[in-house]
């Protein structure tokens, strides 16, 4: 028997507040508590104002919490320095964002090697795994595209290779189907349950229930609070909101 | 391989690729620099040029030397009122003071020289055989004049490079006769070109010959031991001032000057006059170099301008790069590589270019204009320090961009 992982996120009495330069305080979250196991496929929804992208930011590690703890696979994070986040960003996250977010003057092949890059990776290995992760979301043949050469979808497929080459311990999906029309926004959500499938831990930030149901688990979040964690099929927005 | 090596490497890379990624922005940023540099070379080359012309024309002068001359009025330009006499007897006691190694009595005319059919006007300059050293003078064949032909009052003459042309055709003139009115002189040397005068005379136009010699075959004896000025050297320019005092108290000796009577001549201290000649020179490449700079100081403003609007610009880029991982560190060195290979490349073409139109410049009006490795120096200090100080505030910036905002950036 294997020890039992930590969980790949952990977030205890979570607080985020904004201070503004007048004095004024705008507190967003208001002490959250979440643990999401490896292998999980987590929606959180809420709407607009609800604090669900300042959690994003934080569960990110682009963000720091007020207060509060933030593990990420056992780690205490919420207290790095910038350099250190940078390290957790590269290695243990992959981002996939609404806008797609490619460097828009580099090839596919390019885009996907960014994270590579700073990871310290030497050329060829490199070459080996963005061309793994170009063929797992079926982009073998474009590598020497530009993004502005192929489709929305396509593009963010790109972008998932891109968080995929660093084997991180978790997919971080912010509204990922946010800029696309329904039937390529399947097709990327299918990539989504694939990946999860295979084991990938997967987070999708999203306001739109159609995306939410491709998880298993739901976190709903309205000022600042977590108001719903569960099954995502028994989730009522009318009964919980 | 380390880690920071290989990301160092990848970050120099991408640096390159976004100054391919905008070509026209990037050259015309580097002629900025392009341009200032080849100024500055340009102008170095052109101070060193004029120095190395005054140096050249200085070299008629020997080091350290004193002039004694008589005092004589002049009144609108024309010489008159009384004027004293400088005798060959002031030269000797003058040769006794300390620190003094070479003393000349100079007798300076012009005459018609002529060999076989050819005939000349030059200046003849009758003197000690010290005179070598004080004016510098260095044999390229033959000999000098020595001791035995100034006692003898021997018919010789050492001749310029100037007179080797005309009247030899450039052939080698030792032991040849040459005629100075009836009288004929024989060649005993052939001096080293010196090149231009400070005034622009040629100073190889020269026929030397002993003051003795001149005395008794040429000049005549209407005021005896008369010379227009005698040239005094000092061992070491230390010993300079101390010198001209001594010279001073000798010659008021040698003259009999009654303590209150003013002095009938005057000494001019050359050194000082030819480090004020130099300085000028030196002054003028500092003044020619400093302008250019202002070019190059320019061209540093202009990479600083394109890296600032490169950095806004590029806004999202920097919020994707640092959130899929990028760390501070690797930011600014992007950006500061960046600036600093503009101004590399900018300095090395400026640097080259600014050695060949230096070149052909002086290929064209006929001067050596020299190359020094100062300019090459300068131009990798220059690349460096305007690439750093230009980029330094926009990779900053660069830095600082929080990843969320960055990203929020359209």
């Amino acid at each position: 028997m294997s020890a039992k992982l930590p969980p790949v996120i952990k977030i205890a009495s979570l607080h985020k507040t904004y201070y503004m330069d007048g004095g004024q305080n705008y507190p967003v979250l208001h002490g959250l508590d979440l643990k999401i196991e490896a292998g999980e496929f987590v929606a959180i929804m809420g709407p607009s104002g609800s604090g669900k992208s300042t959690l994003m930011n934080i569960l990110g590690c682009l963000d720091k919490p007020t207060r509060g703890e933030y593990y990420i696979d056992g780690v205490l994070v919420s207290k790095m320095n910038q350099d250190e986040l940078a390290d957790v960003r590269n290695q243990k996250i992959g981002f996939v964002f609404q806008g797609f977010n490619l460097l828009m003057q580099r090839s596919i092949i390019d885009n996907t090697k960014i994270p590579m890059m700073y990871l310290g990776l030497t050329g060829a290995e490199q070459d080996e795994r963005a061309m793994k992760a170009l063929a797992h979301v079926k982009l073998t043949g474009f590598e020497t595209r530009l993004p502005t050469q192929i489709s929305g979808g396509m593009q963010q497929r790109v972008a998932i290779a891109r968080a995929l080459v660093n084997s991180p311990s978790l997919l971080l999906a912010d509204e990922p189907t946010g800029n696309l029309d329904s039937k390529t926004s399947d097709e990327v959500m299918k990539i989504f349950t694939d990946l999860n499938r295979e084991g990938k831990t997967v987070v999708v930030i999203t306001h739109e229930p159609d995306v939410a149901r491709y998880a298993k688990r739901l976190v709903y979040i309205k000022d600042g609070l977590i108001k719903y964690d569960g099954d995502v099929k028994k989730f009522k927005a009318g009964a919980n909101g | 391989m380390d880690r920071r090596i290989v990301i160092a490497r990848a970050v120099a890379s991408e640096a390159w690729i976004s100054i391919k990624a905008n070509k026209l922005r990037s050259f015309l940023t580097t002629l900025g620099i392009i341009i200032g540099v080849c100024a500055v070379v340009i102008m170095v080359a052109a101070g060193q040029t004029v120095q190395n012309m005054i140096n050249q024309q200085l070299s008629g002068i020997g080091a350290n030397l004193l002039i004694i001359r008589p005092e004589f009025t002049t009144q609108g330009g024309l010489r008159g009122g009384t004027q004293s006499i400088i005798r060959t007897n002031d030269a000797d006691a003058i040769r006794n003071v300390r620190n003094i190694i070479a003393v000349s009595p100079m007798v300076m005319t012009t005459r018609q020289i002529a060999y076989k059919s050819q005939n000349f006007a030059t200046q003849l300059i009758a003197s000690t055989t010290d005179v070598a050293k004080t004016g510098n003078y260095e044999i390229e064949s033959g000999r000098f004049f020595d001791e035995r032909d100034m006692r003898g009052a021997v018919p010789v003459v050492v001749i310029g490079s100037t007179i080797q042309q005309e009247l030899f055709h450039g052939a080698d003139p030792v032991g040849e006769v040459i005629r100075i009115g009836n009288v004929p002189f024989t060649v005993k040397g052939l001096l080293k070109t010196k090149g231009q005068g400070i005034g622009g005379q040629d100073q190889d136009a020269v026929v030397l010959m002993p003051i003795t010699t001149f005395r008794r075959r040429i000049f005549g004896t209407r005021i005896p031991n008369r010379v227009q000025m005698i040239m005094a050297q000092v061992s070491d320019e230390r010993f300079i001032e101390e010198a001209k005092l001594q010279i001073e108290v000798v010659l008021r000796e040698t003259r009999r000057l009654k303590p209150d009577a003013e002095n009938d001549f005057i000494i001019d201290n050359m050194t000082e006059m030819l480090n004020t000649i130099r300085s000028v020179g030196l002054y003028l490449s500092v003044l020619l170099a400093s302008i250019a700079g202002i070019s190059l100081v320019v061209g540093s403003i202009g990479i600083m301008n394109m890296m600032l609007v490169s950095v806004s610009e590029r806004t999202r880029e920097i919020g994707i790069r640092k959130a899929i991982g990028a760390k501070n560190s690797s930011i600014l060195m992007q950006f500061l590589l960046e600036s600093i290979l503009i101004s590399f490349i900018g300095s090395m073409v400026g640097m080259v270019l600014g050695i060949g139109l230096g070149q052909i410049a002086g290929a064209v009006m006929g001067y050596a204009v020299p190359i020094s490795y100062m300019t090459v120096l300068l131009a990798v200090a220059v690349a460096i320090v305007v690439g750093v100080a230009a980029g330094i505030v926009p990779a900053m910036k660069a830095t600082r961009l929080d990843p969320i905002e960055a990203l929020r950036y359209q």
